[in-house]
């Protein structure tokens, strides 16, 4: 996008009303001139003096030099300001005199007068009003064109916690935060290779937000960067407030349900992707960090699978295969079953469900429609209550309304028994995403099942593997790498196999670094 | 690089020995035991069905070899350079129509046997149109996506077979069996063109060796897959017969699937086996459904260059549909399904054969 293109659209706009306030606002020039005072007057003018904005004019010590700080209140630390900046450059007491010409005395100040690590030269107001949105205080002296910017950012912001949507019994407990440089730090402190990158992209017309690539060089595949970032440059909208705008702006298919990104707020679980060859996107201000290319397999997989021994990462990983497919499946089956294939049931089974059917008005598709809704109500009055009042619910939803329900005659307990398995197995999936869409196609699949029967469900299967083998996540068969087949990718797919097998990366990846381990160890 | 490419409509030799298997089982399994026990004694069919399978065997190879021998080039243009152009074009004709007609059959077949198994009272249009829709929606998805769909399917597939095999192991007569060696020779002969006709559909290595990226190995690999589908039979019929005993498998309308109906699952989670395995069987059906059509479309396509595969596709639907509800009942469609596979195997093997013999006469190498 073009810089300045803030400016230009007020121009555009046709309506007088607006045209008068805009020409108020028009008063003051993009450039930086000479002047201290219109300077300060058009930054001012342009942000239509907000009380919090704070410009802090005086003298440069020894001379009749004007200058002036210029930053948002809250946005910096105050500390910093005011004893590495403004005490440097008003104390009368320091030892050297300032030369009398402009540009030398800016030029000292640069080097050798601000003692803040972060601080640049500009000469557009965008920059200036860019940088002090962000934290940054800008510094005009008159006489010059020039401003530096210098980074004095300390606002307000959440501590280190435990992740709230992923949390594991073995593992780092340190998740995400709104910050970027802090999530950035969580990653390096995983990482210590110099080929750890962050590209930092600016996303947004009118707030700018900053977006950091992560990856790792020489393991990540070029061209998959170069995909990725074409894509984030495509982005034009006002404000990313969160990744999930960025996911959907840069995703494959929107039409599809299965996320093509994985959202972590496990620093521990971006850093193996990394090093997988894998690229992880960071949004300011948010602690959903993406992650991408995935594949269907990545879906099932937690972090934890890793820590724990091989035996009891396969158990857990072929446990929520088995979660998965009865979180899609049961309500389903149990449709097909009761309405069309009676005679699979095994018949004393069969004898029970029928008895307890006798007295429920309704098919078995518009029983299990209903504990459907009524089970994704539960979950997102849950969600959206306090937490404190969120048990309530699930004792009210579940115990109360379920057996009530039974009581009445309008569901029956089989229906109950299948309703919460399939609740309990949808819970026990590690990525949300995923467990989310999983639901979204279990009543496509109980609508299957209500017009064909096992028929019905076979053949939804077959379109939803028909979509997933189509289905790309930037550009990687979503698929891969059970087909494409990568054999050797097997070992880490149901199976956890042992840490010293999984000796490569994943080949569907095509990393550069095709190698992560040796088997036989290191040599001593 | 636009994308991060994957080359989608490049595929992999893995991906031929895959999608041979996948092709060659279909409806045909479902009641070849009856057809070959028919004309057999005794368990002797096994070796019709050996027999024919290690012709088709080296049919495959020699099929592969052909296509293999042009890279990247399609069928069309480098039986164009074989023979000339028009008998090239007639050629891939007779192609496409046939693999329509066996999506015609697969799609009927598939609908009739669900109707007896699964339903009894949803109308068989209803559920051949459900089916030939999925099929579409496959076939105008990306080529390389049907290679993947086989590849996920196909292990779920063998996997059926072996545990149908597995769990009739305990029913298994060794008399039923016997007589061994009384066969006829005329029998041997009749078993063997009926085994033939159950193996078709190799014939798709002509089209799709010009996705191949590296095609050298291909034949080998073609081989490889071929004998999956040889050996999968060869244990079904001989279970059949064991279980069943020959006259009666000679009489079941579809002895795979009475088989499964004998299985008892341990523990007894379930009952009535041959639902569930006629259910994974839909993608058995399914694939070698989606890979016909997707040949018609491909052939097809290489004669009327200009006309967008979307295009094409809805033209031969409802011809597709039209041809697979025009069999009156299941007699007739048993009849069509013999035609086809007869003419399948026509066509297949002399086109083969002859492309091959006139290439080696013509001595017609690739052009680079």
């Amino acid at each position: 996008m073009v810089r300045g293109s803030f400016f230009k659209r007020n121009k555009d706009k046709k309506d007088k009303k607006q045209e008068k306030t805009n020409n108020e606002q028009e008063n003051f020039s993009i450039e930086i001139g000479k002047d201290l005072e219109k300077n300060l007057d058009n930054i001012r003018k342009m942000l239509d003096k907000p009380n919090d904005l704070i410009i802090r004019e005086f003298t440069i010590r020894h001379s009749d030099h004007k200058g002036a700080l210029v930053f948002i209140d809250g946005l910096v630390d105050k500390d910093v300001i005011n004893n590495r900046i403004l005490l440097r450059l008003q104390r009368v007491n320091e030892r050297r005199d300032l030369p009398s010409s402009d540009s030398k005395l800016f030029d000292i100040i640069y080097r050798e007068i601000i003692s803040v690590s972060d601080i640049q030269r500009s000469k557009t107001l965008d920059d200036v009003s860019n940088a002090i949105l962000y934290g940054g205080t800008a510094f005009y002296l008159d006489g010059i064109d020039d401003v530096l910017i210098m980074d004095t950012k300390g606002w307000e912001s959440r501590s280190i916690e435990e992740p709230m949507t992923e949390p594991v019994i073995r593992g780092p407990r340190e998740g995400f935060v709104e910050n970027l440089r802090t999530n950035m730090v969580l990653i390096r402190r995983h990482i210590q290779d110099p080929n750890l990158r962050f590209k930092t992209h600016q996303i947004g017309r009118r707030s700018k937000r900053n977006l950091v690539v992560t990856y790792i060089d020489g393991i990540t595949h070029p061209d998959l960067l170069k995909e990725i970032n074409r894509r984030l440059k495509t982005i034009d909208m006002d404000d990313a407030p969160e990744s999930g705008y960025i996911e959907q702006w840069i995703e494959d298919s929107f039409l599809s349900p299965f996320p093509q990104f994985l959202n972590t707020e496990r620093p521990d679980r971006v850093a193996f992707s990394l090093l997988e060859g894998k690229v992880a996107i960071l949004l300011d201000g948010t602690p959903f960090v993406l992650i991408a290319p995935i594949s269907i397999g990545n879906a099932l997989q937690s972090p934890e699978d890793y820590y724990e021994r091989w035996t009891i990462g396969t158990l857990l990983r072929s446990l929520r295969y088995l979660a998965a497919f009865i979180a899609i499946f049961a309500p389903a089956l149990y449709i097909a079953l009761v309405s069309f294939h009676q005679g699979m049931i095994p018949s004393k089974l069969a004898f029970s469900i029928a008895a307890t059917r006798d007295g429920v008005p309704f098919p078995a598709f518009v029983e299990a429609f209903l504990m459907g809704v009524t089970m994704e109500l539960l979950r997102e009055a849950g969600a959206r209550l306090p937490k404190t009042i969120g048990q309530t619910i699930g004792i009210v939803g579940g115990l109360v309304i379920g057996d009530a329900a039974v009581q009445a005659g309008v569901v029956s307990p089989i229906m109950v028994i299948v309703v919460a398995l399939t609740a309990i197995a949808s819970f026990s999936l590690p990525a949300y995403s995923v467990a989310i869409s999983f639901r979204l196609i279990r009543f496509g699949f109980m609508f299957a099942a209500a017009i064909f029967g096992l028929y019905g469900i076979i053949i939804a299967y077959i379109m939803v593997n028909i979509h997933i083998v189509n289905l790309k996540s930037i550009g990687v068969p979503y698929s891969a790498p059970f087909a494409p087949s990568f054999f050797s990718d097997w070992k880490d797919l149901v199976l956890r196999a042992p840490i010293q097998v999984l000796t490569k990366r994943p080949t569907y990846l095509k990393t550069t670094d095709p190698e992560s381990a040796n088997k036989g160890g290191q040599k001593t | 690089m636009k994308w991060f490419e994957y080359g989608d409509e490049k595929i992999s030799e893995r991906e031929i020995m895959i999608a041979i298997p996948s092709m060659v089982i279909g409806v045909g399994i479902l009641s070849l035991p009856r057809g070959v026990a028919a004309a057999t004694t005794g368990s002797d069919g096994w070796i019709t069905v050996l027999v024919s399978g290690i012709v088709i065997i080296f049919l495959t190879w020699m099929t592969a070899k052909l296509a293999s021998s042009f890279p990247n080039k399609s069928f069309l243009s480098y039986s164009t350079l074989i023979v000339t152009k028009p008998i090239a074009v007639i050629l891939t004709f007779l192609f496409a129509v046939t693999s329509l007609m066996i999506t015609a059959y697969e799609v009927r077949e598939i609908s009739d046997i669900a109707k007896q198994y699964l339903f009894d009272r949803t109308p068989v249009a209803v559920i051949a149109l459900s089916f030939l829709l999925v099929v579409v929606y496959a076939v105008s998805g990306s080529r390389a996506g049907i290679f993947r769909l086989n590849m996920m399917f196909l292990p779920i597939i063998l996997f059926i077979t072996l545990s149908v095999f597995v769990f009739n192991l305990g029913w298994f007569k060794l008399s039923n069996l016997m007589p061994f060696f009384q066969t006829s020779f005329t029998g041997y002969a009749k078993g063997i063109s009926t085994g033939i006709t159950s193996y078709m559909g190799f014939g798709i290595i002509l089209f799709y060796v010009s996705l191949v990226e590296k095609p050298e190995k291909t034949p080998k690999y073609a081989v490889m897959g071929m004998c999956i589908p040889v050996v999968a039979y060869i244990l079904l019929f001989v279970t059949c017969i064991g279980v069943f005993g020959h006259s009666v498998a000679s009489n079941l309308l579809f002895p795979t699937i009475e088989l499964a109906k004998e299985v008892d699952i341990p523990g007894g989670f379930f009952e009535r086996f041959e639902s569930v395995f006629f259910v994974i069987w839909i993608m058995a059906i399914f694939n070698t459904t989606v890979m016909a059509f997707d040949v018609a479309v491909l052939a097809l396509s290489s004669i009327f260059k200009n006309r967008a595969k979307m295009t094409l596709m809805l033209f031969l639907t409802p011809l597709v549909y039209a041809v697979a509800m025009y069999p009156e009942d299941l007699t007739e469609v048993d009849t069509f399904g013999k035609i086809i596979g007869y003419i399948t195997a026509f066509v297949t093997i002399s086109i083969t054969v002859l492309l091959t013999v006139i290439a080696k006469l013509r001595r017609v190498r690739q052009v680079d």
